[in-house]
């Protein structure tokens, strides 16, 4: 990004007089310092999402401080299996890699600052640190990006001990939360729209993607961008094109990644490999990490986006998809279930047949495919960009800071 | 002089109550027990966030009956419950418990969904903010409505009322009494958010203004 992203920025996609209540809500809030901890600086959704927020935030005038703990490589081994455990994986701990994570969180311990009002913690990684806040003082709160919703009850148990010392935990759909006694807030997550991946992109730009991949630019394109990943379903949506294509001419584009490292996600590549074999118009693209641009200009060049996930998080890749003003079909699961409203900015399926049927009434009719995709825009600009995100941390700062329901006048 | 009109906007967290219903028979528990502002999240809420499907089932105990439960006619029956008619949240939830009490001694068996697809209870903390937006007159009120954001359109038509339990919206009470524009304020307590959405609403409210203005 060439220039900096302000709040101003944003008055391209949201009205002026909401971007003034934000202004207000920081102003409001006067010279709390707020201190913002994980686990990683550069990598993944978390480090991600702070890069741009933060700078938003400071731009308010916010005193935020954002430090990273540091952890050895045991420990992530550690927390690693911890995560995947909070997905659903069955996962065996001996009392050694417990007591690495609470040897490494004790280290790390040094990094709260006491002069500081309110410390947020991302995901299991730190959440030992509110070991401290007795020393520390201010409020803590707990944001967990994971969905919990399938957790291995006993890495839960391990994690609850320190996550009830919390005052409030913060979860993107009440779907993921748990039974706490703390306060359970609900902020789902937003999409930066002048970052890569969905920066506005020229006809040329588009173009050099499209001609890189050897793919028709005059052939209607049905597009699913998902790792490969038995979740995702792609050798579904092979099944569902091949339906389509009795009736359509069409091309499908699966656009992935991470299979290189990831057992599962080969085999699971090898899978969509055979189902694909003998059909004609399949592009099946492994891309390398971060392929932002690339996967923009295949959004911005398909005629209907598919997600037809089995389970789903919150589903960015969706948000992503409705931005750029496409109709997308969704498996009925998830975050996706809270993003696409069924034929009014999208359509949702629970089957293979279900998902060729839509593709196919979409790709028939140009006017319904218009409207929901300038709905879906429509939703995604008045819900998941940036500045809604922003909003919902000003209020949640708000509101450790005056306890209680109702109605808080400020 | 009119005593002047001064905009606030709302800003509402939301968090989860903990509680969750897969069922018709959970649901009722929960409309029974949970806070008011539970009741107001789900139900006058839900007009701000499903403003764009005026038509639809727009509140959300009614979708997710629609949606989850495929119980059409409880989803048609909730929906009629118009979170405008009542000045207290209270009532509006004793009509909730009533349409659901009915429909279940009616049907023959309550059938639970599956998991993933309950329906979580959550509330919601509005702060209320000024938006430094200030009207001492038709033509500064007009000014006003077109600079504030939609969530202020929602508080002053919509939340106030039912925050405070009062019969009429803010607009209406400030026209008449204040500027004793008697017929205005009477064509503006009439909008309703089930015929127009937000941005429908700001307009509509708008152009009856400039139609007073102009003397119409």
């Amino acid at each position: 990004m060439a220039n900096k992203i302000t709040l101003d920025s944003y008055e391209e996609y949201i009205p002026k007089s909401e971007l003034d209540t934000i202004r207000i809500l920081a102003d409001k809030l006067g010279k709390v310092k707020i201190q913002q901890i994980n686990s990683t600086r550069l990598g993944g959704g978390v480090a991600e999402i702070l890069a741009h927020l933060l700078p938003l935030m400071q731009d308010l005038g916010l005193m935020v401080q954002w430090d990273v703990m540091q952890g050895s490589p045991e420990f992530f081994n550690v927390t690693k299996k911890i995560h995947n455990a909070l997905h659903g994986t069955r996962a065996e701990f001996d009392h050694s890699e417990l007591e690495v994570f609470k040897e490494i969180t004790a280290k790390n311990n040094q990094i709260i600052r006491d002069d500081f009002d309110i410390h947020v913690i991302h995901d299991p990684q730190p959440v030992g640190l509110v070991d401290t806040r007795e020393k520390a003082g201010g409020q803590w709160i707990w944001r967990c990006h994971v969905d919990l919703s399938e957790a291995d009850n006993r890495v839960w148990g391990f994690l609850r001990q320190w996550v009830e010392n919390y005052d409030h935990a913060i979860f993107h759909l009440p779907d993921y939360a748990k039974d706490l006694l703390i306060d359970q807030i609900i902020i789902p997550p937003a999409i930066n729209p002048f970052s890569e991946k969905n920066r506005e992109l020229t006809e040329e730009e588009i173009t050099s993607v499209l001609e890189r991949f050897h793919i028709d630019p005059d052939l209607p394109i049905m597009l699913q961008v998902s790792r490969f990943d038995r979740l995702k379903d792609p050798v579904g949506v092979i099944r569902s094109f091949r339906l389509v294509q009795q009736y359509l001419p069409c091309q499908l584009i699966l656009a992935g990644g991470g299979a290189s490292d990831d057992p599962e996600g080969a085999q699971v590549l090898q899978e969509v490999y055979e189902e694909a074999e003998g059909l004609e118009d399949v592009h099946i693209l492994n891309l390398p990490p971060n392929s932002n641009f690339e996967i923009n200009a295949l959004q911005r060049a398909a005629s209907v986006i598919v997600q037809k996930s089995l389970r789903e998080g919150f589903g960015l890749t969706v948000t992503e998809a409705m931005w750029k003003s496409k109709p997308v079909i969704g498996g009925n699961v998830g975050g996706i279930r809270r993003q696409i409203l069924h034929r009014s900015n999208g359509m949702l399926v629970q089957s293979v047949e279900g998902t060729a049927l839509r593709v196919r009434e979409i790709l028939a009719d140009p006017v319904l495919a218009e409207r929901l995709g300038e709905n879906a825009h429509k939703y995604v600009r008045e819900n998941f960009l940036l500045p809604h995100y922003l909003k919902n941390w000003l209020l949640v700062f708000h509101s450790v800071l005056k306890q209680g329901m109702g109605v808080v006048r400020l | 002089m009119a005593n002047s009109f001064e905009f606030f906007t709302e800003a509402g967290l939301v968090k989860y109550t903990g509680y969750k219903a897969d069922s018709l028979r959970s649901l009722l528990e929960g409309i029974e027990s949970v806070s008011g502002s539970s009741i107001f999240y789900h139900l006058h809420h839900a007009l701000f966030r499903w403003h764009f499907e005026t038509g639809g089932h727009l509140n959300d105990f009614a979708r997710w009956c629609w949606r989850q439960l495929q119980e059409n006619l409880l989803a048609e029956k909730l929906s009629s419950v118009d979170p405008m008619s009542y000045i207290s949240i209270h009532e509006a939830r004793q009509d909730l418990i009533q349409h659901l009490k009915m429909h279940i001694g009616e049907v023959e068996s309550l059938p639970r969904i599956p998991k993933g697809r309950e329906f979580y209870f959550s509330e919601i903390k509005s702060f209320i903010i000024p938006t430094g937006h200030v009207a001492t007159d038709l033509q500064t009120f007009y000014d006003a409505i077109s600079r504030v954001d939609s969530y202020s359109i929602f508080y002053h038509l919509i939340e106030a009322r039912i925050r405070m339990e009062k019969p009429e919206n803010d607009f209406s009470v400030w026209i008449r009494d204040e500027l004793q524009e008697y017929q205005l304020a009477e064509r503006i307590e009439q909008l309703s958010p089930y015929v127009y959405n937000l941005y429908e609403l700001r307009s509509k409210l708008l152009e009856m203004i400039q139609g007073r203005l102009h003397g119409e």
